[in-house]
């Protein structure tokens, strides 16, 4: 259960970090604000992302393709497109990720759902820009050519787990570049966000279907 | 008594089982000239798996994992991740000593790491023990027979359509772990369905994301330094 809590931590914070898209801001408390305020006037979002995986045993990263959705207040889908096909759909009280597995999507079994339905409400107030609220991170935002929104690990909860967050927002063009999950000095999870579209509409279907 | 004492002989006997039989060709000419089938590693790679985990036939959940296997030394590092990122195991053995350097749970058990290990040697390293026998199964398949210095068998066997499978049972003849490796494209390692048979049945079906050959610093360095001639 503690594992997926930190598991689906990785998805909601790339999530959560999505609201954030925002002009640049500065330093200090008035910065949060500003970025609770401005997301706000978001309903829907959609992007396209590129994760890599660095650790010491990869001898370069190892790269994923995916696409995200959603529509406020609480429907999203989280989809790794390659290498491994898997989705995490929320939707209308329902949390449930399924994998590829001969040639379909099946769900996933381990008994993660559950797990997601905590952690969704716990990024509930990131989705508000609520990222210095949660009591499970410290956060701190530095501005400069780009924003960064670096989140810290408070007690043990996620100790040995995550090190600390790093979430870099473009200052041109008000959107986020990337998020970067760091494990610990020989392990990181770099996103990288691109084609952001805000307040697009999205078919409801995306919710609903697997495939 | 004499009742008692006949239904726990049977039992015995019952749950005493026999390995394969294998028909060794009969000349020693024969026994010389048929090659064991080596589906394993020759030189140090490094290898990117998809591996689905199915418990009771159900798909359970699929992960990734990464080998750094040197079939010189016996050393292995291994690592196990989600689809999202989170690195959920992280190992390695060298010279027989295994570090664990990362393990959430479910594979925090005081046992996983080491039949991990087993596991990914079983697969990728030829047998450490002694040939005891080759020959042919009744349906024609290649065989050869090694034994473990802890008491356990190792059949590696090639089908006659070149589909190879490696078969590890317990002293007793109990099939402990089967593995099936299908090349349905240039790498060996391309699909491998692994079975184990412990107090839960599992089985994991992987397939090849990426495999490099990984060079040693040594011959590396060697080239480097060629190449700037």
């Amino acid at each position: 259960m503690k594992t997926y809590r930190n598991l689906f931590n990785f998805v909601c914070i790339a999530v959560a970090v999505l609201f954030v898209l925002n002009p640049p801001v500065h330093a200090g408390m008035n910065a949060f604000e500003k970025l609770r305020k401005e997301s706000a006037n978001i309903k829907t979002l959609q992007a396209n992302f590129v994760q890599k995986k660095s650790m010491k045993i990869l001898s370069r990263p190892l790269v994923s393709d995916g696409r995200f959705y959603y529509i406020a207040p609480d429907s999203f889908r989280w989809e790794y497109v390659k290498p491994v096909k898997s989705v995490v759909i929320a939707h209308k009280n329902s949390t449930k990720r399924y994998v590829y597995s001969d040639g379909k999507m099946v769900e996933d079994k381990m008994g993660g759902a559950q797990a997601m339905k905590i952690v969704l409400n716990e990024i509930a107030g990131w989705i508000n820009g609520r990222f210095d609220q949660n009591p499970s991170f410290t956060a701190t935002i530095r501005g400069g050519t780009n924003t960064m929104i670096t989140l810290t690990p408070v007690g043990q909860s996620m100790a040995g787990m995550i090190e600390k967050i790093e979430i870099v927002l473009s200052r041109e063009a008000a959107t986020v570049k990337s998020v970067k999950i760091i494990e610990d000095a020989n392990s990181f999870t770099q996103i990288n966000f691109q084609n952001v579209e805000i307040n697009k509409s999205i078919n409801l279907s995306v919710f609903q279907d697997v495939k | 008594m004499k009742g008692i004492l006949f239904l726990i002989l049977t039992i015995l006997l019952f749950s005493c089982q026999t390995l394969p039989l294998i028909n060794s060709p009969v000349s020693s000419v024969n026994q010389k000239a048929l090659t064991c089938p080596a589906p394993f590693l020759k030189e140090k790679y490094r290898l990117v798996h998809t591996i689905e985990t199915r418990m009771a036939g159900d798909t359970r959940s699929t992960i990734i994992g990464v080998t750094l296997a040197d079939p010189s030394t016996r050393s292995v590092s291994c690592a196990v991740m989600t689809a999202e990122g989170m690195t959920l195991f992280e190992a390695e053995s060298e010279s027989g000593v295994l570090k664990v350097n990362r393990a959430l749970p479910p594979f925090n058990s005081a046992d996983f790491a080491k039949n991990m290990i087993d596991d990914i040697k079983l697969i990728f390293f030829v047998p450490e023990g002694k040939l005891q026998t080759k020959g042919n199964f009744p349906d024609g398949a290649t065989v050869c027979r090694y034994s473990e210095e802890n008491g356990d068998w190792i059949d590696v066997i090639a089908d006659k359509s070149k589909r190879t499978e490696i078969k590890r049972y317990s002293s007793s003849g109990i099939l402990k772990r089967q593995i099936r490796l299908n090349k349905t494209a240039g790498n060996v390692y391309q699909h491998i369905e692994l079975q184990g048979n412990e107090q839960f049945n599992y089985s994991l079906s992987m397939t090849l994301i990426e495999a490099q050959p990984v060079k040693s610093k040594l011959l590396r360095t060697k080239s480097s330094r060629n190449s700037q001639r």
